[in-house]
């Protein structure tokens, strides 16, 4: 079929793309992408838990003691960069099933509250342990990455590892969406008391899900530490874990696809202000502004906006499904 | 740590924990109808605390006209967002919360370039201390704790002795069966909005002499007022006020003895761990 056939190709397609946009795009470029790529992380693994219908609204957590783990690994005992980031994931993935354990017995509203809980106590103990992660003078000095010993120097280079922990991750991450694990995945989603009286054992899921979203989010973090090689308390913030939670909200939370739209477009989005001084303090508000009327007028997202245009074109009642997009998420 | 620093801690924090039960309150009351998390309240807080610095600090308006003008104005936008962010949502708990907290963003963003970047300080209201049994207390502080128990005790009158009251206790109950009988949802949600943001407004105007203002302010009282609400039970009334209460004590003696950091830590600690064992919280009833 030819639809079959054209998904693959459209990925290579922008792949191929984006390599050649970061050989040419410069430092400048190379840096932004790096960041836009560790937030397609973060969404991506955040959708796990949202594939079991947990609002998580923590998720910046883990990656703080991603990152904290593998910076201070590789600083202080000098790991090389594939050991500390494994760690720093691993260890993120360990926190997460800590504290998971006993908050994933609470549902909806309640679980959302405590993984606020998580954000705060995490970064408070980042904040107040000193001796170790220097506290609010912030943990400098952090090697830069390096792959099978050989040193990532420049920011080009750093935004090409990026890619290919980006690539992996989400192949790893569709693969689980579509298998059978996923499959049970959502249908605790739509109905977890349906889901139990069928002998599905929810609460092991669930915690899988939202222990595998820590790993993933614990390589992010690692990455950004050693690519940014400067990392502070409080920028693992609640402001943070919200944001991880819009971009999948605005790309689209039924899609695979969501989060990575909603990641890629919200992160590049500021960069239009970030021309002047005068323009900076407006990123903010553009942003917000965005997301509000995304929530309002595109309630499944970013992702639903070509086939809502398509609808508009062709005077189509809305809600006939659009070939192109159904080709994308069926997998 | 002697009885007078004990003493001193404890009334301080009974008036911490008062301005933190008037932000609790709002939230546990629209949690109990609209199952939402109103993530906008610690800005409509900053913005009580800037009401205050314009009405009472720029343009010399007597404290207590400003006090009322704030818990109006932020009443009135309490019926604002509910008619143009929970309203056109439908419910959806979900996409309500993301809206919110969008909605929470551009009020704190848009702050910066109309309040400016620079902190800002509201002059003394109430000048002077007050010795109870030898120890000495600001006016400041102390007058928080009247001026909140005045609040409240109208809150329950509102919500025990008046027909809008009696609506919104039917659709805590049963949002169906009210609308059957008649009851307005949206306007009973509206003003529920309505009185939540009066409130948290009021607990911003009662800060304002105290703490510095800037556009992020809100952020550390409404992590407070989650933790209350978990704490008390979500939709709990009197769940939130023991839960101000028992915080508020948390805040003042464990930040005298070790800090505040610490403190603030243990409180997050203290409520992954009653979850353990008692996940409606204090109060709560099952959701």
């Amino acid at each position: 079929m030819k639809s079959n056939m054209r998904t693959p190709v459209v990925l290579v397609a922008i792949l191929l793309a984006l390599l050649v946009f970061i050989t040419v795009g410069g430092n400048y470029y190379a840096h932004l992408l790096a960041l836009v790529f560790t937030n397609v992380i973060l969404a991506s693994s955040l959708r796990l838990s949202i594939l079991c219908g947990q609002l998580n609204i923590g998720h910046s957590a883990f990656m703080s003691v991603g990152a904290y783990t593998s910076a201070l690994l590789a600083k202080n005992l000098g790991l090389p960069f594939e050991l500390s980031l494994l760690s720093g994931a691993l260890l993120a993935m360990l926190v997460g099933l800590v504290m998971g354990y006993p908050s994933l017995r609470l549902r909806g509203v309640y679980f959302a509250m405590v993984t606020v809980a998580f954000v705060e106590a995490i970064r408070l103990i980042v904040q107040i342990w000193v001796s170790l992660t220097r506290g609010m003078s912030g943990l400098s000095g952090i090697p830069k990455p390096s792959l099978f010993g050989m040193l990532l120097a420049t920011k080009t280079e750093q935004c090409y590892l990026a890619l290919g922990l980006m690539v992996v991750v989400l192949l790893v991450l569709y693969k689980l969406e579509y298998s059978r694990l996923g499959l049970i995945w959502k249908s605790i989603g739509m109905a977890d008391n349906l889901a139990l009286s069928l002998g599905v054992n929810v609460a092991s899921y669930k915690l899988l899900a939202f222990a595998l979203g820590c790993f993933f989010a614990g390589i992010a973090g690692a990455f950004y530490a050693h690519f940014v090689r400067f990392l502070f308390p409080p920028t693992f913030d609640f402001l943070m874990a919200t944001n991880i939670l819009v971009y999948n909200y605005v790309g689209g939370r039924g899609h695979f696809w969501g989060p990575i739209v909603g990641a890629a477009f919200l992160s590049w989005l500021p960069e239009v202000f970030r021309g002047s001084e005068a323009t900076r303090q407006y990123e903010t508000i553009f942003f917000s502004i965005t997301m509000l009327l995304t929530i309002l007028f595109l309630p499944g997202g970013l992702i639903t906006l070509p086939s809502k245009l398509a609808d508009l074109f062709r005077r189509r009642p809305v809600g006939v499904a659009e070939p192109g997009s159904a080709a994308v998420t069926s997998g | 740590m002697t009885f007078e620093l004990l003493l001193q801690s404890m009334i301080i924090g009974l008036s911490l924990g008062s301005t933190y039960i008037l932000m609790a309150l709002g939230l546990t009351l629209m949690f109990g109808m609209m199952h939402i998390i109103n993530f906008t309240h610690g800005a409509v807080y900053m913005l009580g605390a800037f009401v205050i610095y314009y009405g009472f600090g720029q343009w010399g308006l007597p404290y207590g006209v400003t006090f009322f003008l704030a818990m109006l104005l932020l009443g009135i936008f309490g019926f604002v967002i509910e008619r143009c962010i929970y309203r056109p949502v439908h419910g959806g708990v979900e996409a309500t919360l993301v809206a919110l907290i969008a909605m929470t963003t551009l009020i704190q963003s848009l702050g910066y370039p109309i309040f400016g970047t620079l902190d800002k300080h509201v002059p003394t209201v109430f000048h002077g201390m007050y010795a109870i049994l030898g120890v000495g207390i600001s006016a400041e502080r102390l007058m928080i704790i009247p001026v909140a128990v005045v609040l409240v005790v109208g809150l329950y009158l509102f919500i025990n002795k008046t027909k809008m009251g009696a609506a919104m206790r039917a659709i805590e109950q049963d949002k169906e069966a009210a609308a059957l009988q008649g009851v307005n949802v949206h306007l009973v949600n509206a003003m529920a909005f309505g009185v939540g943001f009066a409130l948290a407004a009021a607990s911003g105007a009662l800060m304002a002499p105290i703490f510095k203002l800037d556009p992020m302010m809100g952020e550390q009282p409404l992590l407070k007022a989650f933790i209350i609400i978990i704490l008390g039970g979500l939709g709990s009334v009197p769940g939130a006020i023991l839960g101000g209460l028992i915080l508020g004590q948390i805040d003042s003696i464990v930040a005298t003895v070790l800090g505040l950091e610490p403190a603030f830590l243990l409180s997050f600690v203290f409520i992954i761990l009653l979850l353990l064992f008692k996940p409606t919280g204090l109060f709560g009833h099952e959701v």
